[in-house]
């Protein structure tokens, strides 16, 4: 796939959003997918890697990823020109389960730069044609600062709409942030969305996650009905390098999207 | 016998919780081996055993129970890697109670496997004659003709600065003065040597058994682990294997016990200690220095003396 | 028919193969440490050490293997070589256990929804000669996991020691193109007679008494055991046991790379290796030698019989034979059955 454009996200210079374009339509075509699954991005030379693809399958044309800067590949992937092509294998993985949230209300909550699978989420239910299958959508989204948050833009659209709640939230304000601050459990407390037909989808940090999950538990969420992504360090993708196990699961082939009802009955092993 | 004062040691130390853990060995499955034990109760210690099959060093756990008071049960050579280790400030937490056997020299299992045919089910030792029995053959061996070659050049059977010696020290004799595998390896040329190193390195499948059975081995990223900068690639291409080897066997220089482990551990039976003890040869000549035996001593490549012998240089 | 081969002709009958094959045998790196590898002149066969250390899996899953080659501009990479297999395949002289091995392997790497070509392209082409052990050791716990010395499942063509000759039992399509063979003879009753006594002496020496029935059950409740505290304690957290394990399958893809030219690789790696769950971010998953030593078992004993319902150990002994330390596989089962953690200190004699 061919690198189309290329932009950094966040204040830190660490993420750094690229927007892929096939290299033939034809395979555009083939590349079917939905929120939540992932490709590995392959730099020949320096390695592959996994990512969470960021665009929703209604957003034609190219495909977006947001990239946070740690290793080797991701190094490589922020020093890319435009016009570079690189590899690409996916879709992968099993993708959030849409069909279950079908005539049911959405919590999204997200940390960090782990919203970019949530932005698929959201964009795709946002899209005229997905909008009427749900009820209401609310989002809950915080970062440690103003500046950590991805896609402001298209957040700052998103507060407008009134199909859809977005709460933001920072753990340190500026000067010019006016929206709220307090950490994402606290927030969640504060919004308390009602469990009732409602499916929680919950992306982010560890310790985000850890103190969370009690307030969900708090507001009656049951275990079938909160999802979230896993992330382990994965090889090939598909199942067969034995690396991203979790119990008798693979985080690239069963995942990354469990409920913690199954996750409930798996070893703590990520 | 040793055994038994071993167990009553190791029994009063845990009784009176002056350690919380003895590390030593104890019988397990196959014949031949010791296997190593983690003892936490008096009780326990009746498993300990002490005999020619003793070859582990032991040392290489203190790494990981640096938290707890252990106590260790050490041959010469385990005890001069305590000694190394001391001086590079591992032990500075907790120093671990040397437990020191002097030692009768550690049987070779592969070479006496050679010696039979079929397959072994029993070995029993009796001073200097091994009693080795299989489903359709038994003799009796002399265990002097089975030693590690390591075991035939050790001058220092003796635990030094052990906190308990449990048995006579004995007396220092090498059966042999100098590596037998040293001295042929000094009469070739250094294109006989390069085709030597790379047939048996060649062997290699990189599990890393010689690492890990070594206590010298501790960082917490061994350079073969390192991606930024990657020094060495995974794969088996004899410019990989040929670098790890000599790599490894570098960072061990002035610093080897000479104690074999890593031979032993070596699943593909690469005589690993070719280089080790070439390179504590070298040391001894050029420095005068011997790995754990002197504390007062640093080891010379982590320090420099402008009296340095530097003739090497050219 | 049933057929034989004399040992005489023996060396005459592989450098037939070798002429329309490629073949795949033990052979003998220094003594005592076999391999198999690819055979050029018959003289290197040698079917004496019953477990070599490198098991079968290495003809279909070498350790090392370049996936494909690639160049690279300032604008991209471009693939220059794909992989592809030349000739047919034999592997002659694998034990029972071993075989049993590739095709519980085989669960894994050709799946439904994605196969592992260069295992599979490679397994498509290989005809499985098996060698029957008359005299197991007493490590061979086969039995106990559902096979046997002279277990003949996966087998093309099965090869049992008759002394001075072999005695081949044609089992499939794949083996039965054999029969046309010049040096193969017609088996007489004595000989299909002594190959039926060597069956029955050798059915008796495998280690049936590991308690591996219901093992699967009994790990489910024993995850956050403090039986795991324990037994992991002297693994050193090497790579002999997941190496030389005819049925472990995990590897690490790497790019070489000098100067603009490379190659992406595919490597054994062991789930014992503390860097091998390690993420970027610094958090790993398994942070010490309990979770390692506890995700191998369970992966064998546990989560490989959940997916295809069968248990990911072939009964070889070779973890046993050269594990630096002794961890002896038998004993951890034998104590998870009995969820005790005493008596692991070594034991009296």
């Amino acid at each position: 796939m061919i690198v189309k454009k290329a932009r950094i996200e966040t204040s830190d210079r660490m993420l750094r959003t690229l927007e892929l374009t096939f290299r033939n339509p034809e395979d555009e075509e083939k590349f079917r997918y939905i929120p939540g699954q992932f490709c590995e991005l392959s730099i020949l030379g320096k390695g592959e890697a996994p990512f969470g693809i960021a665009s929703s399958p209604t957003e034609k044309g190219s495909l977006k990823f947001t990239i946070n800067k740690a290793g080797v590949v991701t190094t490589a992937i922020h020093h890319l020109e435009e016009g570079y092509e690189i590899g690409i294998r996916g879709p992968l993985g099993n993708g959030y389960p849409i069909d279950l949230f079908e005539g049911k209300n959405l919590l999204i909550i997200g940390g960090g730069f782990a919203f970019t699978t949530l932005r698929s989420l959201i964009a795709y239910f946002l899209h005229p044609e997905n909008r009427p299958r749900i009820k209401g959508i609310t989002v809950i989204y915080g970062a440690r600062m103003p500046g950590l948050l991805l896609y402001k833009e298209e957040l700052l659209e998103w507060e407008k709409r009134d199909d859809l709640r977005l709460v933001m939230t920072v753990d340190w304000g500026d000067k010019d942030w006016k929206g709220k601050v307090g950490l994402v459990p606290n927030v969640l407390e504060e919004v308390a969305p009602s469990a009732e037909e409602t499916y929680a989808v919950i992306c982010g940090p560890p310790i985000m996650i850890k103190f969370t999950f009690p307030k969900l538990m708090t507001l009656r969420f049951p275990n079938e009905r909160i999802f979230t992504s896993l992330e382990k360090r994965m090889k090939c993708g598909i199942g067969k390098c034995g690396r991203c196990n979790i119990g008798h699961l693979y985080v690239c082939k069963d995942g990354p999207v469990f409920s913690y009802a199954q996750l409930e009955k798996l070893p703590k092993d990520y | 016998m040793i055994q038994q004062k071993l167990r009553e040691k190791a029994k009063e130390l845990l009784s009176n919780k002056t350690v919380d853990l003895i590390i030593g060995y104890g019988n397990w499955t196959l014949p031949l081996r010791t296997t190593p034990v983690f003892i936490r109760t008096p009780q326990g210690t009746e498993s300990l055993v002490w005999n020619s099959f003793c070859e582990n060093n032991l040392v290489t756990y203190l790494h990981k129970f640096s938290r707890f008071k252990v106590g260790i049960v050490v041959k010469g050579c385990d005890a001069r890697s305590v000694l190394a280790l001391s001086l590079e400030k591992r032990f500075s937490n907790q120093k671990p109670l040397l437990i020191g056997i002097p030692c009768q020299r550690i049987v070779d299992r592969k070479k006496l496997k050679k010696a039979v045919k079929g397959e072994i089910l029993k070995a029993v030792e009796q001073g200097e004659l091994l009693f080795v029995k299989g489903e359709d053959f038994e003799v009796t061996l002399k265990r002097d003709d089975f030693l590690y070659s390591v075991c035939q050049t050790c001058n220092h059977r003796t635990p030094l600065q052990a906190d308990f010696l449990i048995g006579d020290p004995v007396e220092e004799s090498p059966l042999l003065d100098t590596h037998p595998d040293v001295r042929d390896f000094e009469k070739k040329s250094p294109e006989e040597r390069w085709t030597f190193f790379e047939k048996e390195m060649s062997r290699c499948i990189r599990c890393y058994a010689c690492r890990e059975a070594c206590p010298m081995c501790y960082c917490a990223e061994c350079f073969v682990d390192s991606s930024r900068p990657k020094w060495i690639e995974k794969s088996l291409s004899s410019s990989d294997l040929a670098f790890y080897h000599i790599v490894r066997a570098y960072h061990q220089t002035g610093r080897c016990s000479a104690c074999g482990a890593c031979e032993r551990a070596c699943p593909m039976d690469i005589r690993l200690t070719h280089l080790t003890q070439k390179l504590n040869q070298e040391v001894k000549d050029l420095y005068g220095f011997e790995t754990g035996i002197q504390p007062e001593i640093p080891p010379p490549l982590a320090t420099f003396d402008p009296k340095d012998e530097q003739g090497f240089i050219k | 028919m049933k057929f034989k081969l004399d040992k005489k002709d023996f060396e005459n009958f592989l450098n037939d193969l070798l002429e329309t094959h490629d073949l795949f045998a033990p052979v003998q790196l220094t003594e005592g440490v076999s391999v198999f590898k690819k055979i050029e002149r018959p003289e290197e066969v040698n079917l004496n050490q019953l477990v070599p250390q490198k098991s079968a899996k290495e003809v279909f899953f070498p350790q090392s293997e370049v996936m494909f080659r690639f160049e690279m501009t300032k604008h991209q990479g471009s693939i220059v070589s794909k992989h592809q297999i030349e000739r047919e395949r034999v592997i002659l002289g694998a034990r029972p256990c071993d075989v049993e091995a590739i095709s519980i392997i085989e669960k894994v790497f050709v799946g439904e929804d994605y196969t592992d070509l260069y295992f599979f392209e490679k397994r498509k082409e290989t005809t499985i000669i098996t060698l029957a052990c008359n005299q197991p050791l007493t490590t061979c716990f086969c039995s106990s996991t559902g096979g046997g010395p002279f277990r003949r499942e996966g087998s093309d063509i099965f090869m049992i020691d008759l002394g001075d000759s072999y005695r081949l039992e044609l089992l499939t399509q794949k083996g039965k193109a054999f029969s046309k063979k010049r040096f193969f003879k017609e088996a007489n009753s004595k000989d299909i007679e002594l190959a039926k006594e060597l069956e029955e002496k050798a059915s008796h020496k495998t280690d049936r008494s590991i308690p591996l029935e219901g093992i699967e059950k009994r790990l489910d409740l024993m995850v956050e055991s403090p039986f795991w505290d324990r037994i992991h304690e002297k693994c050193i957290g090497c790579g002999v046991c997941t190496f030389l394990c005819p049925t472990c399958h995990c590897f690490d893809i790497t790019d070489e790379v000098v100067n603009l030219k490379g190659q992406r690789v595919r490597n054994w790696d062991s789930c014992l290796f503390p860097i091998y769950s390690l993420e970027t971010s610094g958090h790993n998953p398994r942070p010490t030698g309990r979770e390692r030593t506890r995700q191998r078992l369970m992966h064998k004993f546990n989560y490989y019989p959940k997916n295809f319902g069968k248990v990911a150990c072939v009964g070889c002994g070779r973890c046993i034979l050269f594990c630096p330390v002794q961890f002896d596989i038998r004993e951890a089962i034998r104590y998870a059955s009995a969820k005790r953690t005493q008596g692991m200190e070594g034991r009296p004699r």
